[in-house]
């Protein structure tokens, strides 16, 4: 027998909480996804305006950072790009390799995924980041 | 051009919290969608312990309350009196398992609310009714604010 940690609603609120209070004017609508450890939604989000289309990339993002353990731009760095490999390779239509999806770890394991769509794609990881942040994880 | 009403994301908290209140601790863990009319997702949240089933069919509840316009429960009904099965709308993602809920204002679909979790489809969907009267009640409090001050006299 062994233990998974994974974020629970709780953490997942405060990412919520912490990314709505960093939005600006300057933002498009978002779509905000936290999923646990194995990329099950925990938390959707998505604000008047945005696209369908965001929350299914975003939750892509989030699905693939908790299911690989890494940051989706750093998959695509390391992984794709470097390997000269393409996203079939991994036979999963849920693997993106879009920048925006975070790992979440706690003590090196990882505990889930977080991850924004809406805005530039860099915009979109640092969003995320503060999500992350907020969740006061070790 | 046309316009619809749709529901939106400030009101769809509001009806997932209303749920989650009215669900307490005393079910097992819950999960709640809220999408909307086309059936995209607005808001899903869901409590500690809930599964991966229960993520999934709170999302196709609510996907098919607003995608087809009936609450899960009636269509149900309705397809067996039809003598068809879910099968015949070669769509994945309807469901007739109980806890799906048509949102409406104005004679028009404006989303739906699915509710997965408790072990039993029946207060899956009393739990989902709780979040359509959330949402009913907005609606009161908004016309409150537009009516006519006026007292209405008796004639």
């Amino acid at each position: 027998m062994f233990q998974r940690e994974s974020i629970g609603i709780e953490e997942a609120e405060k990412a919520r909480d912490a990314i709505l209070g960093a939005l600006t004017n300057t933002d498009n609508p978002i779509a905000l996804v936290i999923a646990d450890d194995r990329g099950v939604p925990v938390l959707l989000y998505r604000e008047d305006g945005a696209p369908a289309r965001m929350l299914r990339r975003a939750r892509a993002k989030a699905y693939t950072s908790a299911n690989l353990g890494a940051n989706t731009v750093d998959f695509r760095d390391n992984e794709i790009k470097a390997k000269n490999r393409t996203l079939n390779d991994w036979g999963d239509p849920m693997i993106t390799s879009l920048q925006g999806g975070i790992a979440i770890r706690n003590n090196g394991n990882v505990v889930g995924g977080i991850s924004m769509s809406g805005n530039t794609t860099i915009r979109d990881e640092a969003l995320a980041q503060i999500g992350l942040d907020a969740m006061g994880l070790k | 051009m046309i316009t619809e009403l749709v529901i939106g994301h400030a009101d769809a908290r509001l009806v997932a919290q209303a749920i989650l209140d009215a669900a307490g601790t005393k079910n097992k863990p819950i999960a709640v969608a809220v999408v909307d009319n086309r059936g995209d997702v607005v808001y899903f949240t869901r409590q500690d312990g809930t599964s991966a089933v229960d993520v999934r069919n709170a999302e196709r509840k609510a996907y098919t309350a607003a995608f087809i316009g009936r609450d899960t429960a009636l269509w149900r009904q309705q397809i067996a009196h039809d003598g068809r099965t879910v099968a015949d709308w070669s769509d994945a993602n309807t469901t007739t398992l109980h806890g799906g809920w048509t949102l409406r204002r104005q004679s028009q679909v404006i989303g739906g609310i699915g509710v997965a979790g408790t072990g039993d489809e029946d207060r899956d969907e009393q739990l989902a009714l709780k979040g359509a009267e959330a949402a009913a009640q907005l609606s009161v409090d908004e016309w409150l604010t537009k009516r006519d001050p006026r007292i209405i006299r008796d004639r």
